[in-house]
Parts: C-alpha cells; structure tokens; sequence
C-alpha cells in the first residue's frame, strides 16, 4: 500500500469486526445466524441474504425481525439493526454429520459518516444429532472485493 | 445495461484492480506524496468513455471515492457542487469515482446535478481505493492533490464544509 499522508480523522472498524457473522445448529433442522454489530454501527435489512451450500439442505429463510425506521432523503423509509441480529433458519434436507455453510450478505455503515460496502461472510455448522455449539467464522470469508 | 457497456466497465474494473495492483507493489520505494500513478489511472465516464485522471494535471484536484449506496457519500456532494462550481474558475477540479455500475452512477449523478465527471470504477474500485490509502475500505473516500501532483490530504468519512474550505483555499 501506498504510505500516502494519513490525514483521516476517523479510525473505524473493518467490516468483519463492525458486523460480525456466526452460525450454530440448534438442532439438526434449525440454524441460528447471528450479527454482532458493533457500537456505533448498523446494518440494513434489505441488504441481507442468507445462502447454504450444499443447496440441498434445502435453507429456508423466514422474514427477517422488524428493524429500526430510518428515513432516507434517496431511499424513503428504510430499516436498520443495531446491536445484535439473530435470525433462525430452517434446514429441511440437512444429514446428520454434514457440514453446512451459512453464507451471510451484508451492508452496513457507521454513525461516523461511513458505508462499507457489501460483504460476504461465512460460517461452517456441523449438523449433529444434538449440537449446539457456535461455528466459527471461517477464515476464508469472501468479500466482493477480495 | 447494454452489453457493450458491460465489457467496457469489466475492462476498467481489470485495469483498476492491475493499477491497484501496481500501485500496491510500488509502495516501498514511491514518494508519500505523490499522486503520479493515480494520475496514470483512467477510468470510463458514465458514457463508457476512458477518460485518464492525467488530463487534469496542474489543477487542484479533488478525487472522491462514492457510491449510489452510501448515504454519508451523497449527503456531502452538494457541498462539492457548491464549490466546483465557485472555485472551478480558479483551477478546482472534482472527480467523482462511483464505486458502483454505470447506470445507478449516471441516475445519481443527474439526480444530484453534479457539475463534475463522474467515472466508473465498478465495485474494483474500492480495491482501487485501498492501494490509496482507505485502509478499511469504506466511502465516502477523498484524495486532495495540489497542482504539482502531489497528495496533499487523504481523507475516510466525509469532507466537512469547513474542512473543504481550508484545504482548497491553501492549495488554489
């Protein structure tokens, strides 16, 4: 990277610590997907997705919870989370011993005037008779601009 | 979008990313300060036509990272039309990089009736954009470089009114 002269007057968060991502099987047909969002930072509810692969697991995405109305002068009416996101997702197809990959996209930005842009994280659940242990993120979290 | 459109902004996203690339790999032996190998960059307009940063060496430049998605990066925008348009006689020169497709770009940028161009990077840019120095990659992004091509102020988060009028002021 190019030392430029650092002028910037704000030391923000990157991405996967402002908004971080982990997954764990509450049972062998229920994956819980977690945000935790930094203070000071938040996320929109339109811009997320949730995918699993295989795709055979058959991932089943329920409404996600009311966020916090923000008004957008571009926009109109948006919603946001703060603090933390816990969606649970429904597995139809998963095999017990399988491991499942959460993929999770996101955008967010901070209270300090920045967006990041859209990211893709990933945690990887084993799918056990009974588990209910948090997956880690994996260390291959992809980004668009990876 | 029209095919055509497409292969150009993919070319330009390649271009950015090997320039981004390059610039990475030089940044032990480059001078802190200066703007020479962002100057070398072109990018298209929303047009789709490249247009290189070098044809606004010797003005003062100010290149601000944005996209149609970032609201911080919108909301200071009006400032910077307020000031393309009163010091632009003197030398001042906005570029907007929208990181981002060329038709949100182009909608956005007449929405906000920007008087300055606006190129295309794509979301390449934002790589782009970290070579510069936006070490956590995030917008609004902007790059002050005085009429010697030299980096003057790089700056994450956005440009305060006052911040613009005392950066500018010194380097016109």
């Amino acid at each position: 990277m190019i030392a430029l002269p650092a002028f910037s007057q704000v030391n923000p968060l990157p991405p996967d610590r402002a908004f971080r991502f982990t997954a764990r099987a509450l049972n062998p047909q229920t994956i819980e997907a977690r945000f935790a969002i930094a203070d000071g930072y938040y996320l929109y509810r339109d811009k997320i997705r949730f995918t699993a692969q295989p795709v055979t697991a058959g991932l089943s995405v329920p409404p996600l919870p009311q966020g916090k109305p923000k008004e957008d002068p571009f926009f109109g009416r948006v919603e946001t989370y703060r603090g933390s996101l816990v969606v649970n997702l429904t597995l139809k197809d998963a095999a017990i011993g399988q491991n499942i990959v959460i993929q999770a996209e996101s955008q967010g930005c901070a209270d300090i005037g920045i967006c990041y842009p859209p990211q893709v994280q990933q945690a990887t659940v084993p799918i056990r008779a009974a588990n209910a242990a948090p997956a880690r993120p994996d260390e291959s979290r992809k980004s668009w601009f990876d | 979008m029209k095919k055509g459109r497409w292969a150009v902004l993919l070319g330009a996203t390649v271009i950015a990313l090997a320039a981004g690339l390059y610039l990475g790999m030089r940044s032990q032996s480059d001078n802190a300060s200066d703007a020479s190998t962002l100057l070398a960059l072109s990018l298209p307009d929303t047009a789709g036509k490249s247009q290189p940063l070098g044809q606004w060496r010797g003005k003062v430049l100010v290149v601000n990272f944005w996209a149609t998605w970032c609201v911080p990066c919108r909301e200071e925008m009006p400032q910077f039309i307020k000031a393309q348009q009163e010091f632009g006689p003197q030398g001042l020169q906005f570029v907007g990089i929208a990181v981002d497709d060329a038709d949100k770009a182009e909608r956005f940028a007449k929405e906000l009736g920007l008087n300055y161009p606006v190129l295309v990077g794509g979301f390449g840019a934002i790589e782009l954009s970290r070579t510069l120095g936006n070490r956590v990659v995030a917008l609004p992004f902007t790059i002050f470089v005085d009429r010697h091509g030299n980096v003057s102020h790089t700056q994450l988060g956005p440009v305060r009114p006052d911040q613009l009028s005392s950066i500018v002021s010194k380097l016109l």
